[in-house]
């Protein structure tokens, strides 16, 4: 057992003594130094692991043999503790990431960092005012040398902007001691009392609190620090942005007992608007380091405001939300900061070199998500918490500010993510091979927020490791990404089928096996058609396997907190696996922007729902649970965004058409059904607790728009899979509709049209993607008449949409009569009449679809074409055989699914036999089928005898009447078939949704441009932002 | 009548004042250099100013004061040692802050702020 | 012009936040508790004369080992910084008297400097003090005579081994007395005496040739050499 004070000692006389140590040679000096910081850290570890583990009281030290406060006194309890742990590992990592310029710069640059992390130490162990003083002014003058350890063009400006803004700092935070000395005779933390700081005594603490504050960056005071982020080496900037930050938070974190009412609400709201506008100036920025600036300064001020807000909470969630903000900011930022000493490139576009770096490339996928507050990152947890908090304190505004920002931040996180995994980075220099150093300290970095992320899910929430597999599933094939893509599928198949079978039991009611058998079943058939995949096809089955488990977790979870972390899970996966198509960059991100605006939604809807008094899976508990009307109203908002309904469902086509066409299926068929579960949920929770506004009346109106403009949409694209892509968007509307309803015939037809879409749309998806493969066009006019050549697809494409379509024989038409019936049973005549006319329309696309690319002259550059492979074939027919069955017996389907709304509702409908009975009439599925086969049989058969008598069309048969046209294919009646429709619709077909997302777009980029414009670059005016910060403060809290 | 301490308090004050007032209105580097100087050493004057005590003297128990009635006699010796150590490291700040100016006047040949503003939005 | 307003309201900004302190400043009749506390143990526990000394060394004397740690980092930040390019300059030769002067009053320089950093737990004066004394007989050498060459080495060596001491000294403490830099690892000795307050004129000195030798170091750098 050491005392702390070693730390102190030990690092003082290595410092003194490097400069003669260094005569004696680098390689001994640089192991002093090393030896030293190792040291400091082995010692706080130590000390963290007695006050976590063995309860160690806190420390107290005094120096010189008195006691406090006649001499100074050190405190390490294990708050203290927890922030020295983590500044130490970074001063270490920082150091091993600094390495080869520490071997090579003069010996005052080790001098100079050894004592700054010993400053740090110090600063945060100290509780006398003044002696914090003497360590801040350490750390702000071995930092201001350091920033000139690499020079740059700007360094050295922006070292002297840095040293202009730290002294004004410092002559406040002086004048602050000397005046809290003079008005309560004490400058130890532990003798004085907020009570001292009466009338006058404020403007000490205010000098002394708004000192420290203006340290930490507050927007507009902050432009120094943003010039340091950009030009000081990345080393150093990854020291400036986490450890001294950390330690003069942890400085304010202190003197938050000392402050009034209104200077806490003062700092908070400073805190979220920093966050809120630094975010919103990132947006602009193309600058990587400048963009992590912004960032770090908006992360600064989240803790800040997180520490102020959180006071009244209980104290293990706020230390799980100050600290988790705290880990995550320090491990995601630092990591972010090495990695742009490794990248060596300004322009956020330029790290499409990181390509060629894969394990780079996944450290820095790492922080990203982690910077966003992803799960399983300790940012998610205290975002969750942080907004619950909130929302008990009725702080609504900052609830507001603190997502718009964190939206604002993931949009420029994704965005240079995006690019750096799409941007062609032929034209780019490679990375030349980085330091083994620079690595490995990153490296530990990524492993850190890990193990972190394990520990807070481990200990604090106390998961199983159900809730953790998703992410686990896809560490595991990461790490087995070697393996030839087959055997990765084939392996997968087994996984997902040991999944079901252990979730199997836990399915406690017919409503989770029902979406188990489409999450699970659906995804295992879908799966097949992956195993067409050659090589070895890297990071693709990692994130396949973590959507299917959190889709399978979203059915156990019992809680909101673990559905949402399953929600959150599926949305990760999910993005990367849109990421990975060709043109993806744009749609994944929308896609992303989208998901999380969902999310956030959700988060904050969870968080007014009152608690859960049930231990069994929340889909089943949450019948019994009051949600207030604002928590109905948001979290429909939010799964409805994941529906695709219209208005928020801008992603939904550029997501399935941007997808690898075999990732598209999955998209379609199982994730929208995410969006139909969350839905269905609101919906349960409103059968016995009606929300005093008919919110489920608009939903159901959405919804019957969602399917009608869904259906416009599709009939007008070129693109198959954007058509499929406004087909589900369409068909979905109906299920959302008739979810709307809440009654039980509603529910059965909602239910039933979900499985049946969950079949055709995989069917569909997968036949497209067959031939996609072969054709490598997605343009319908581009192809034609491959029926001749592909006979298997076009056979599942036309059951499909006869299934689609709802006629009659197939299953499609049962539901819907079903739906019909329920629309007209329930009084919605006039949405059913939408609906009605939304079923016409959709006939246009669906013929569109066949007949552009099956009928008609097959293309010469097609004579060719071969069958769709095997891998696409069999899950097409194994969904087919699906649908077939369920046209013939649709009781099968039907009475499960009657016996889930029975548990809700009173039954409506009777089946007897093959016939369901309902109380406008009965529909026989099986007899339905015998007839149609019949009325079918009879002109086929005609047909087949008078086959002699067809006469081919020839290629040449087509005449054109002018010349032979530029391009021949847009005279195809395939190109722009509904071209009068369009015509007819007139102003109604412009993209009003669209425009109206890109102007908020616009906007907000507007405005983050208009206000980083106060940082006009001249160290002067930004010490004139930060007096004019420092009054306008004191005049806002009112001190006098 | 005023008494000597809030006239050195006020003294302090405004020379912290016309410090940051240099701070932000010179354009010279070395004269921004000298403007945090003469804050800086404002507020050393508030420190002594605020630990006087009137009539009495200096904290050193010699022949002026004895042992035994000392706190009756001395000043507040707490501000002295403050001041002590705020004007060293007043000091080094200036020296490194001045070697910066000289290391930006070799680089680029200027020394007007104006000159230093490639760095923004 | 828009500036320039600001910066007058920023100025009268400032004044008004240091109004209240102004107005409502009323002189203290009685030393803080805190103050006499360290009045009466400089006397009683510490057997040292010069108040300030004993708090500076002794109840403050981590600020005081952060003090010479800052003024250590200017002098090797300013190392850093300026890396010894030299420039031209004009370099006019001194006169013979000026340079013989300057050397007879460097040495009494120096002596005034020992005297007042060894004599800093009894009188006015202490590390810092005679520390900044000796700094400027050297920057007499510098300034009047032309040839005065530094050794590097030897000024380094005393920065380092007089921190390194004061460091040790204060470790000392924690072995051999109550607490880190306490005074009391050498005997207290007798009020008023040059050898008396324990360790307190032994880490002074040391100070003193740090302080020395450290804004020495920073003058030879920033002169170019």
């Amino acid at each position: 057992m050491v005392s702390p004070i070693y730390i102190l000692i030990l690092s003082l006389a290595a410092g003194f003594l490097l400069s003669i140590i260094d005569r004696g040679g680098r390689k001994i000096s640089l192991a002093v130094f090393y030896g030293v910081l190792a040291f400091n850290t082995a010692l706080i570890i130590d000390w963290t692991y007695r006050f976590v583990f063995l309860h160690a009281p806190t420390l107290v030290i005094n120096t010189a043999g008195f006691s406090a406060p006649v001499s100074i006194n050190l405190e390490l309890g294990m708050i203290q503790a927890f922030v020295l742990v983590f500044t130490n590992l970074t001063g270490l990592l920082a150091a091993v990431f600094l390495f080869r310029k520490f071997m090579e710069s003069k010996v005052s640059s080790l001098i100079l960092y050894l004592l700054l992390v010993m400053s740090v130490n110090g600063l945060v162990m100290t509780r006398d005012l003044f002696n914090m003083f003497v360590f801040l002014e350490i750390l702000s003058i071995s930092t201001y040398a350091l920033t000139t350890i690499t020079r740059t063009k700007t360094s050295l400006s922006a070292g002297f902007k840095y040293m202009m803004a730290g002294s004004v700092a410092s002559i406040f935070f002086l004048m602050g001691v000397v005046f809290v000395y003079h008005f309560t005779g004490n400058l130890n933390l532990d003798f004085i009392h907020a009570d001292q700081f009466a009338g006058t005594g404020l403007v000490a603490l205010f000098m002394l609190t708004m000192a420290v504050f203006i340290e930490l960056k507050p927007f507009p005071a902050n432009g120094w620090a943003l010039d340091v982020y950009q030009s000081v080496d990345s080393g150093i900037v990854s020291v400036i942005a986490v450890i001294n930050s950390a330690a003069i938070g942890f400085v304010f974190y202190r003197l938050i007992p000392l402050m009034p009412q209104s200077f806490l609400t003062v700092f908070g709201a400073a805190g979220v608007i920093t966050f809120f506008f630094s975010n919103m100036m990132g947006l602009k920025q193309k600058n990587a380091k400048r963009l992590l600036g912004y960032s770090s300064i908006g992360h600064m001020g989240l803790l800040m405001a997180s520490i102020v807000f959180t006071i009244g909470a209980p104290s293990t969630v706020r230390y799980l939300i100050i600290g988790g903000f705290f880990v995550n900011h320090l491990v995601a930022k630092a990591g972010l900061f090495w990695l742009s000493g490794i990248v060596r490139q300004e322009n956020i576009r330029g790290w499409a070199v990181l390509k060629n770096n894969r394990l780079l490339l996944v450290l820095f996928g790492v922080f990203i998500f982690a910077l966003s507050g992803f799960p399983p990152f300790a940012g998610f947890w205290a975002k969750w918490e942080f907004v619950k908090v909130l929302i008990e304190s009725r702080m609504f505004f900052v609830l507001g500010a603190v997502l718009t920002g964190s939206l604002f931040e993931l949009i420029f996180l994704f965005r240079w993510l995006t690019i750096t995994v799409k941007e062609d980075e032929t034209q780019l220099e490679k990375i030349t091979t980085p330091d083994s150093g620079s690595v490995f300290a990153t490296s530990v970095f990524a492993l850190l927020a890990t193990v972190v992320a394990a520990g807070v899910m481990k200990y604090f929430y106390n998961f199983g490791w159900v809730q953790t597999l998703p992410a686990a599933a896809a560490l595991i094939v990461y790490l087995l990404d070697f393996l030839p893509s087959k055997l990765k599928g084939f392996v997968s198949l087994g996984a997902v089928a040991a999944y079901g079978y252990y979730i199997y039991p836990l399915l406690e009611s017919n409503l989770q096996l029902f979406f188990g058998v489409i999450f699970i079943v659906g995804s295992a058939i879908n799966i097949i058609s992956t195993l067409n995949r050659k090589n070895q096809n890297r990071g693709f089955y990692g994130f396949l396997l973590m959507m299917i488990f959190s889709f399978g977790n979203l059915l156990i979870a019992s809680t909101y907190l673990e559905f949402f972390l399953s929600w959150e899970f599926m949305t990760i996966s999910s993005f990367l696996l849109i990421l990975r198509g060709q043109k993806a960059q744009r749609a994944s991100l929308l896609y992303m922007i989208f998901s999380t605006a969902g999310a956030y939604l959700l988060m904050t809807g969870f968080s007014f729902a009152p608690a859960l008094t049930s231990t069994s899976a929340l889909m089943l508990s949450i019948e019994f649970v009051k949600l207030p009307l604002i928590s109905v109203i948001v979290l429909a908002i939010g799964f409805m965004i994941k529906a695709g309904s219209v208005g928020v469902h801008i992603w939904l086509p550029e997501a399935h058409a941007e997808a690898e066409a075999d990732v598209s299926s999955f998209i379609s068929a199982i994730l929208l059904k995410a969006g139909v579960l969350g839905l269905l949920m609101v919906a349960i929770s409103c059968i016995a607790h009606a929300p005093s506004f008919p919110v489920f009346y608009w939903i159901g109106w959405i919804g019957v728009i969602t399917a009608l403009v869904g259906a416009f949409m599709a009939s007008f694209q070129e693109d198959a899979k954007r058509l499929l892509a406004y087909s589900s968007m369409s068909q979905v509307g109906y299920v959302v509709a008739a979810l709307a309803m809440i009654t039980h015939l509603g529910w059965v037809s909602a239910l039933y049209l979900a499985f049946n879409h969950m079949m055709f749309k995989s069917a569909l998806f997968i036949a497209i993607a067959g031939v996609y493969y072969r054709t490598h066009t997605r343009k319908m006019y581009e192809m034609g008449g491959l029926i001749s050549r592909m006979p298997w697809s076009y056979m599942t494409v036309l059951i499909s949409i006869i299934a689609v379509s709802g006629v009659p024989p197939l299953s499609g038409f049962g539901a819907k009569w079903l739906i019909y019936t329920a629309f007209i049973t329930k009084g919605w005549y006039l949405q059913a009449g939408v609906l009605f006319f939304a079923s016409a329309v959709s006939f246009l696309y669906l013929y569109r679809l066949i007949h552009a690319i099956f009928l008609g002259q097959l293309k010469s550059e097609h004579q060719e074409i071969k069958e769709a492979p095997a891998w696409f074939i069999i899950p097409q027919y194994i969904f087919l055989a699906g649908i077939m069955v369920l046209s013939m017996f649709p009781n099968l389907m039907i009475r499960p699914l009657n016996s889930i709304a029975m548990h809700y509702f009173n039954s409506s409908i009777s089946i007897e036999g093959l016939t369901v009975v309902s109380d406008l009439g009965y529909w026989n599925g099986n007899f339905v089928m015998h007839i149609t086969m019949a009325i079918f049989a009879v002109p086929f058969v005609v047909l087949l005898l008078l086959r002699g008598k067809t006469q081919r069309v020839k290629q040449f048969n087509i005449v054109y009447a002018a010349e032979r046209p530029e391009s021949p294919e847009t005279t195809h009646v395939a190109y722009n078939m509904y071209a009068h429709y369009r015509k007819a619709l007139g102003g109604w077909a412009s993209p009003r949704i669209e425009n109206f997302w890109n102007g908020v777009a616009e906007w907000s980029h507007t405005l983050g441009d208009f206000f980083r414009r106060v940082y006009t670059g001249n160290g002067q005016t930004y010490i004139l932002h930060i007096i004019m910060y420092i009054v306008a403060i004191y005049v806002v809290m009112g001190v006098k | 009548m005023i008494s000597i301490s809030m006239l050195s308090l006020i003294l302090g004050i405004a020379l912290l004042i016309t410090g940051i007032f240099a701070m932000l209105t010179r354009k010279n580097l070395i004269r921004i250099v000298i403007g945090f100087s003469i804050a800086d050493t404002g507020t050393h004057i508030i420190i002594v100013s605020l630990g006087y005590l009137r009539g009495r003297t200096a904290p050193i128990i010699d022949r002026a004061v004895n042992a035994a009635d000392a706190v009756q006699k001395v000043v507040d010796p707490i501000p002295s040692a403050l001041v002590l150590t705020a004007i060293v490291i007043g000091l080094a700040v200036t020296a490194v802050m001045l070697s910066f100016v000289v290391e930006m006047y070799r680089k680029n040949r200027s020394l007007s702020i104006d000159d230093y503003q490639e760095l923004k939005w | 012009m828009i500036k320039y307003l600001a910066v007058i309201v920023s100025v009268v900004g400032l004044g008004m936040i240091f109004l209240p302190i102004v107005t409502g400043f009323h002189e203290a009749e009685q030393l803080s508790p805190l103050a006499a506390q360290y009045v009466e143990g400089s006397i009683n526990d510490l057997e040292t004369q010069n108040v300030v000394t004993s708090v500076i060394v002794t109840y403050r004397g981590l600020d005081t080992l952060g003090e010479v740690t800052v003024l250590f980092l200017a002098t090797v930040g300013v190392g850093l910084l300026l890396k010894g390019t030299q420039e031209d300059r004009l370099l006019m030769p001194f006169s013979e008297l000026l340079e013989t002067t300057s050397s007879v009053l460097v040495a009494m320089i120096m002596v005034l400097g020992i005297y007042i950093f060894s004599h800093g737990h009894l009188t006015p004066g202490g590390g810092f003090q005679g520390g900044v004394v000796i700094a400027s007989g050297f920057l007499l050498l510098l300034l009047a005579s032309s040839g005065t060459k530094i050794n590097h080495l030897v000024l380094n060596l005393v920065e380092s081994v007089s921190g390194a001491a004061y460091v040790g000294i204060g470790a000392a403490g924690l072995v051999l007395a109550v607490g880190f830099l306490s005074p009391e690892i050498l005997p207290l000795g007798d009020f008023g005496r040059l050898l008396s307050a324990g360790a307190i004129p032994v880490i002074y000195s040391l100070i003193g040739l740090k302080v020395g030798s450290e804004l020495t170091s920073i003058l030879v750098t920033m002169g170019g050499e």
